[in-house]
């Protein structure tokens, strides 16, 4: 019971989800299923991806140094940093929330916030799809908008770091070994006033 | 089809991992695999959100928003749609395509395609997890700005 408790302060918006389901299944049963499905095949395309990009945050968390993250994507990483992070973001493929273990990853190896803030700043950039976008929209419109988005990185990651402050650092309680637990009562305290965010390091 | 790219890239990593070091791979996989699972329910949900927006959203009351008579509200309006209905990346681009065919400015299009990828309001909650607040926060507001910003940008110069 206690566990269950835990379990649904962390994960809040599966009861959230499944109440809303059942309120529209019990209203408009047809328009429930609908979702329902839209949901499930939103997953499936998915799955492989999500699948294949954790095993990635297994490898990174086995190989990659901290020594390698320090020196090239580190806080005196500069413009290099910066790019580096950009163009690892127009590579990484899937939704949103399916690098958020990486980035953490790689933040918590001591990357610059400003590098994450560039690979999330390149992320509507999708190398692989460039074919469809020039098929679709045309040259111009797909490297204009590439360009675009690949420079905004550079004007996205600083003002970041700016608004976050010097001192900010990670929720620290979100970890690897237990996502689950103590999440929620860790965030609240760094939100507070903006002078508190250090006590959370 | 991307779908390959991106496993192929998956096999590759982890060929080259195992043919270097068996246990250090095995190590990988292991801690991979159960942050995976310890996400899945959180991810699910996610995907239930999709589905409830899909359908409570129709089709035609976006369209009336985004035209080139809605002047810089139409960028805004895209930016608000594409960032509660993040899907598939893939599903955007015809989207677009579509929009741009029924009159969509172009400001309106080049934001959408940038929002519904990048700004990602539902998972936010999955932000706030991983990061706190105010990092979720600030990423996601500075997010939409720069989509309106490069949207308006895009349809001045072209």
């Amino acid at each position: 019971m206690k566990q269950l408790i835990k379990w649904s302060r962390a994960n809040w918006l599966v009861w959230v989800i499944v109440i809303a389901y059942l309120l529209l299944a019990v209203t408009r049963t047809h328009v429930a299923s609908t979702a329902a499905l839209v949901a499930l095949t939103t997953f499936r395309d998915l799955i492989v991806t999500l699948v294949v990009v954790f095993l990635i945050v297994g490898l990174f968390q086995v190989w990659v140094s901290e020594d390698f993250i320090v020196r090239h994507l580190g806080q005196d990483s500069g413009l290099k940093g910066l790019a580096l992070g950009a163009g690892i973001g127009t590579v990484i493929h899937g939704p949103l929330v399916g690098v958020f273990p990486l980035l953490k990853t790689l933040l918590g190896k001591g990357a610059r916030l400003g590098v994450v803030i560039a690979i999330v700043s390149t992320w509507a950039i999708k190398l692989p799809m460039i074919p469809l976008e020039i098929r679709l929209f045309g040259w111009k419109f797909t490297l204009l908008r590439e360009g675009l988005l690949f420079a905004s990185a550079f004007i996205m990651a600083p003002v970041m770091e700016l608004a976050l402050g010097k001192d900010w650092a990670l929720p620290k309680a979100v970890d690897a070994v237990e996502p689950l637990a103590t999440a929620p009562a860790a965030t609240v305290q760094c939100t507070e006033p903006p002078e508190a965010a250090g006590d959370c390091a | 089809m991307s779908d390959w790219i991106m496993v192929g890239l998956g096999v590759a990593a982890l060929g080259l991992s195992f043919a270097k070091d068996r246990g250090k791979t095995r190590t990988a996989v292991r801690v991979g695999l159960k942050q995976f699972v310890a996400m899945l329910p959180f991810f699910i949900a996610v995907f239930g959100v999709i589905g409830l927006l899909e359908v409570l959203l129709a089709p035609h009351q976006v369209q009336s928003l985004l035209g080139p008579q809605q002047g810089v509200l139409a960028p805004i309006y895209a930016a608000l749609f594409g960032g509660l209905a993040t899907g598939p990346p893939a599903a955007v681009f015809p989207l677009g395509r579509y929009l741009l065919g029924q009159h969509a400015s172009i400001a309106a299009v080049a934001t959408l395609l940038i929002a519904w990828v990048a700004v990602g309001t539902v998972s936010l909650p999955a932000e706030v997890r991983f990061f706190g607040a105010r990092f979720a926060i600030s990423r996601w507001a500075l997010t939409m700005i720069v989509s309106v910003a490069l949207g308006l940008l895009m349809g001045w110069i072209l």
